[in-house]
C-alpha cells in the first residue's frame, strides 16, 4: 500500500514538473529567427550566402525580384543574434562596412524600421523585401511568410 | 618662435559659422529618415588640433586647429544614382564630388561628373570622410591637390566600373575613367572648375584592375595607372616660366588586408614625368609610397603606424614645384571609438616636407582629433 502511494506521489510530482516546464519549453521555442518575406511574394528559398550579400550592400535579384533588406533597430538581441549569426559581423564592423559601401559607390544601405508594424507596412510595399524576426512574431502574422530559419537556441 | 595663423577670435568666428552651417545640416539630416526613401544623407565632422615642432629650424613651428564638415548625399533608383559630397571647413567650401551614374546591371556602372581620381587607393576608400580613416593624416602621396599632392585627386568626366564575378565569391573589378584633369597653378594642382570649363584644363585617362578574394571582405589587391596631361599656368610662379605642360604617367600597386585584429594598408606609386619646357623637354622619375599597419586590441582601442617613403624624389625637379609635400613620414598613433560614432584620435609623427631647393624641411608633428559620423 504504502509503495502504491510512493509510486502515485512520484507520478503527481513528475506532471507537476512537466506542467510548469511547459511555458518555458514554449518560450524556448519562440527563440528562434526566421527570415520572412510578404505572403504572396514569388521569393521561396535564399541562401545564406545571398542574405549576407543583399544585408551587405550588393545587389542580389531571386525569381525578377530585386531584394530589398529590411533591418529592425528597436530590438537589440535580435540585431546581436542576426549580425552574429548571419553577417558574423560586429555591429561596429557591419555599421562601417554600410557607410564605406555609400561613401564609396553611393550603394544605398538596407531600409532600418523602428516597429514591428513600420517593419510589416516595408514588408508590403515590395515583393522582393525581406527581414529577420522572431519565430514567435512570425508565426503569429498572416502578412508575411517565413522562407528560413536563420537562428535557433539550442 | 611659434606663428599662430589665425587668431582666437578670427577662429571662434569661424567654428561658430560652422557650427551653424553643421546645425542646419543635421536639421536637415534628421528629416531625411532611413526608411523607404530613395535619399540617404551622412554628415561627417572633425576637430583636429595640429603642432608641428623643429628643434633645429624653430620657422618651421606651427600651431593651428581645423575644423571640417563633409556632407554626402545619394539617390538611388533602379537605373539611376546620384551622389554629391560637399565639404566645409574654416580654410574652403567646395563641392568635392558631383556625379550621377547609369546603373547598367547589377555588375556594371557608368558614373558621370566630378568624381575622384580612382587610381588613388587611399582617396577612393576614404574620400572626406575623416571618421572612416583611422589615421588622422592622409599619407603624402595621396594628399589632396590643395595640400600638395602629387597626383590629380579630382577628374571630371566619365568613369566605366565593372564587375567581373570569379568562382568561390571572388572577383575582379575594373574601372576606366578619362576627363579633365587639374592644372599646374602657383605651387599646387588646380582641380578643373565646372563652373569655369574654358579655364585651360587638359585630359587624364585613369585605370585600375582590383582583385577582390571575396566579395564580402573589403580584402583586396589592385593595379592602377594614369595618364595626365596637366596644363601649366606659366605666369603664376617663377619657376613655371617656359613650362607649358607637365605629362604625367603613374603605375601603381595597392593592398588593403585585414588579418582578424590586423590590417595593412599599402600604395606604391612609380611616377614617370615630362616636363614639356619651350626650349625643350626634360625627364623626371621617382617612386612613392607608404605601408599603415593597424592592430584593433578591442572594439574600441587601435594602435596604428605608417611609414611613408620613396626613391628618387628627394632629386625630382616635379617635386620641387611642390615644396610641401610630404616626401617621409614615420608615424605613431592610437585611435579610441566610443558612443557609436565618435572617434578620439592621437597622432605623433617625424616628417620630412620636400622644400624648396632640394633642401628639406624636417620637423616633428602632434595631431589630435576628434571625428564623429552621423546619422
Amino acid at each position: 500500500m504504502e509503495c502504491h502511494l510512493s509510486v502515485r506521489r512520484h507520478v503527481v510530482q513528475l506532471l507537476v514538473s512537466i506542467a510548469l516546464m511547459l511555458p518555458m519549453a514554449a518560450s524556448l521555442a519562440e527563440d528562434a529567427v526566421v527570415l520572412v518575406t510578404r505572403s504572396d511574394s514569388s521569393v521561396e528559398d535564399i541562401s545564406s550566402l545571398d542574405i549576407r550579400k543583399a544585408y551587405l550592400g550588393i545587389s542580389v535579384t531571386i525569381g525578377g525580384n530585386s531584394i530589398r533588406p529590411i533591418r529592425r533597430q528597436e530590438d537589440d538581441r535580435l540585431n546581436m543574434i542576426f549580425l552574429q549569426s548571419v553577417i558574423a559581423m560586429s555591429q561596429k564592423s557591419y555599421e562601417r562596412r554600410l557607410i564605406s559601401m555609400m561613401l564609396k559607390f553611393g550603394t544605398p544601405r538596407p531600409i532600418e524600421v523602428d516597429s514591428g508594424e513600420e517593419l510589416l507596412e516595408q514588408l508590403a510595399s515590395s515583393p522582393g523585401a525581406i527581414a529577420y524576426m522572431w519565430k514567435s512574431e512570425a508565426d503569429a502574422e498572416r502578412r508575411v511568410k517565413t522562407i528560413r530559419v536563420l537562428w535557433q537556441e539550442r | 618662435m611659434k606663428s599662430r595663423r589665425r587668431t582666437e577670435s578670427t577662429r571662434g568666428r569661424r567654428l561658430a559659422v560652422l557650427a551653424a552651417i553643421v546645425l542646419s545640416v543635421g536639421m536637415s539630416v534628421g528629416s531625411i529618415a532611413r526608411a523607404d526613401s530613395p535619399h540617404d544623407v551622412l554628415l561627417f565632422l572633425s576637430l583636429e588640433g595640429f603642432e608641428k615642432f623643429s628643434a633645429a629650424d624653430p620657422a618651421q613651428e606651427e600651431f593651428d586647429v581645423r575644423s571640417t564638415a563633409s556632407f554626402l548625399y545619394t539617390y538611388n533608383s533602379d537605373r539611376f544614382r546620384f551622389l554629391g559630397e560637399y565639404i566645409w571647413s574654416d580654410t574652403e567650401a567646395e563641392m568635392e564630388r558631383f556625379q550621377g551614374a547609369w546603373v547598367v546591371d547589377d555588375k556594371t556602372m557608368l558614373w558621370f561628373g566630378r568624381f575622384h581620381t580612382i587610381s588613388n587607393y587611399w582617396t577612393t576608400e576614404y574620400h572626406h570622410g575623416q571618421f572612416m580613416q583611422t589615421s588622422i593624416s592622409r599619407p603624402g602621396l595621396e594628399e589632396w591637390e590643395d595640400e600638395s599632392g602629387p597626383m590629380p585627386s579630382h577628374i571630371t568626366g566619365a568613369w566605366f566600373e565593372h564587375e567581373f564575378a570569379l568562382e568561390r565569391q571572388s572577383a575582379i573589378n575594373f574601372g576606366l575613367s578619362a576627363g579633365k584633369s587639374p592644372r599646374f597653378e602657383g605651387q599646387e594642382l588646380v582641380a578643373f572648375d565646372i563652373l569655369d570649363p574654358s579655364s585651360g584644363h587638359d585630359i587624364a585617362v585613369t585605370t585600375r584592375l582590383v582583385y577582390r578574394p571575396d566579395i564580402l571582405s573589403m580584402n583586396q589587391i589592385g593595379l592602377t595607372a594614369s595618364h595626365n596631361d596637366i596644363a601649366v599656368a606659366s605666369d603664376s610662379n617663377p619657376n613655371l616660366v617656359d613650362l607649358n605642360l607637365i605629362r604625367q604617367k603613374t603605375y601603381g600597386l595597392f593592398t588593403n588586408w585585414k588579418w582578424e585584429d590586423w590590417r595593412l594598408s599599402s600604395n606604391w606609386v612609380y611616377f614617370d614625368i615630362e616636363m614639356q619646357y619651350g626650349a625643350g623637354i626634360v625627364d623626371d622619375e621617382f617612386f612613392l609610397g607608404y605601408i599603415q599597419a593597424e592592430y584593433e586590441v578591442n572594439d574600441a582601442w587601435t594602435l596604428f603606424g605608417r611609414t611613408e617613403f620613396g626613391e628618387g624624389e628627394d632629386d625630382s625637379i616635379y617635386l620641387q614645384l611642390l615644396p610641401a609635400v610630404i616626401a617621409h613620414r614615420q608615424m605613431l598613433g592610437v585611435r579610441w571609438d566610443f558612443a557609436d560614432s565618435h572617434g578620439l584620435t592621437l597622432e605623433v609623427a617625424d616628417t620630412s616636407r620636400q622644400g624648396a631647393n632640394l633642401m628639406h624641411d624636417h620637423f616633428k608633428e602632434l595631431r589630435i582629433q576628434w571625428s564623429a559620423i552621423f546619422p
